[in-house]
C-alpha cells in the first residue's frame, strides 16, 4: 500500500508493474534532458542583447523539428511495446471475475468449484489495531503467486474500476460489458487498491485486497471457502 | 528483532525536483558522466577555439548526449541482467521440480549418451 506522503509508484509486484516502473524512469530521464536544455536556452537568451538581425532561420528549424521526432520516437517505442506486452494473455492457470456493485465487489472462482463471495470494506470503528483503514475488506481476493491469472472485470448497476497498482493493474467495470485483464503476482503478499472510477457516495469506500499466496495455501483456501 | 538487519529506506534526492537520482537505478551515473562530459567538451573546446559562449553551448550539448547515452547503454545492460534473473530463477525452479522425474533434462542427456555409445 501507499504510505502517507508517498509521491511515486508502490513497489511491482508483477513484471508489468516493473517494465512501468522502468519506463517511467525512461520518461523521467529523458524529460531531465529536456529541461536542461530549455533551462539553458532560457539563461542564455536573458543574457543576450536583444536584435532582430535573423533573416534566415534553415538550420534552426531543421533542429527544431527533427530534435523532437527523435524524443518522440524514444518515448513511443518502449511505450508501444509495454502496451503490446499488457495485452499478452499466456494460458492462465486461474480465471476469476471481479463485479464491481454500490458500494462493494463481489468475485467469482468459477473454474474448478462454484466459490463466490461479496468483499465489503470494514469500517473504521470494526478495524482491529494495526490495520490500515480505508483499505481492509472481510473478504480478501486470494490468488497463486507466481501464476498468471486473468480476472474479467464487469459491474452490475454503474461504472466502477478494478484498480490494483502494485500489480500495474487498472480495469474500468463497465454494466453490460465483460473486460478482461491479467497478471502475475511475483511474490506473495497483499495487495490494496481502491475503486478508480467515480460511482457514488461511497465510491471512497470499496478497496481492493489481493492477497498472494503460495499454491498449496490457495488450494487450502478455495476448498475451505467453497464447502 | 524485526528489522534488525534491514537496510534503512535510501532517502530520495530529486533532480530538477522530479527526477530521483538514488534510487532509480543508472541515473546517478548518468548525470555524473553527463556532467563530466560537458566539463570534458566544453573545457576542450575553449582550449582549442577560445569562444566562450559556443563553448558553453557545447558544455550544454554534451552534457545531454553523454547523460543519455550513457543511460541507454547501462538500462540495456540491466534490462539483459533482469532476463538473465528470470531465466535463472526459472531453471532454478524447474529443476527443483523435475529433479529425478522423467522430465529431468539431466536424465535425457545421460539416456542419450548411453544410448549413442
Amino acid at each position: 500500500m501507499a504510505n502517507h506522503s508517498q509521491f511515486g509508484f508502490q513497489d511491482a509486484s508483477s513484471p508489468i508493474m516493473e517494465e512501468l516502473v522502468e519506463f517511467h524512469d525512461h520518461a523521467l530521464m529523458v524529460a531531465l534532458a529536456i529541461c536542461s536544455l530549455v533551462l539553458y536556452l532560457l539563461t542564455h537568451m536573458l543574457t543576450e542583447k536583444l536584435s532582430s538581425s535573423t533573416v534566415d532561420a534553415q538550420e534552426i528549424e531543421l533542429i527544431w523539428t527533427i530534435l523532437p521526432a527523435i524524443v518522440l520516437i524514444l518515448l513511443a517505442l518502449p511505450s508501444l511495446q509495454i502496451l503490446y506486452m499488457m495485452d499478452e494473455v499466456n494460458e492462465p492457470d486461474l480465471t476469476m471475475k471481479a463485479i464491481g456493485h454500490q458500494w462493494y465487489w463481489s468475485y467469482e472462482y468459477t473454474d474448478f468449484k462454484e466459490l463466490t463471495f461479496d468483499s465489503y470494506m470494514v469500517p473504521t470503528t470494526d478495524l482491529p489495531r494495526g490495520h490500515f483503514r480505508l483499505l481492509e475488506v472481510d473478504h480478501r481476493v486470494v490468488v497463486p503467486m507466481e501464476s498468471p491469472i486473468r480476472v474479467i472485470v464487469t459491474a452490475d448497476d454503474v461504472l466502477h474500476s478494478w484498480a490494483v497498482p502494485s500489480l500495474g493493474v487498472k480495469t474500468d467495470a463497465i454494466p453490460g460489458r465483460l473486460n478482461q485483464t491479467s497478471f502475475v503476482a511475483t511474490r506473495p503478499g497483499v495487495f490494496y487498491g481502491q475503486c478508480s472510477e467515480i460511482c457514488g457516495a461511497n465510491h471512497s469506500y470499496m478497496p481492493i485486497v489481493v492477497e498472494s499466496v503460495p499454491l498449496t495455501n490457495f488450494e487450502n483456501w478455495s476448498s475451505l471457502s467453497s464447502s | 528483532m524485526a528489522g534488525e538487519g534491514d537496510s534503512e529506506p535510501r532517502k530520495s534526492f530529486k533532480l530538477l525536483g522530479f527526477l530521483d537520482v538514488k534510487n532509480v537505478p543508472c541515473a546517478r551515473e548518468s548525470v555524473l558522466y553527463g556532467s563530466l562530459g560537458s566539463l570534458v567538451m566544453g573545457l576542450g573546446h575553449f582550449l582549442a577555439t577560445s569562444r566562450v559562449k559556443r563553448s558553453c553551448d557545447v558544455a550544454v550539448g554534451g552534457f545531454i548526449c553523454t547523460m543519455l547515452g550513457y543511460w541507454f547503454y547501462c538500462r540495456y545492460n540491466l534490462a539483459q541482467q533482469r532476463i538473465r534473473q528470470r531465466m535463472l530463477k526459472e531453471g532454478m525452479r524447474n529443476r527443483i521440480l523435475f529433479e529425478g522425474s522423467y522430465l529431468d533434462p539431466e536424465k535425457k542427456q545421460t539416456g542419450n549418451e548411453r544410448s549413442d555409445s
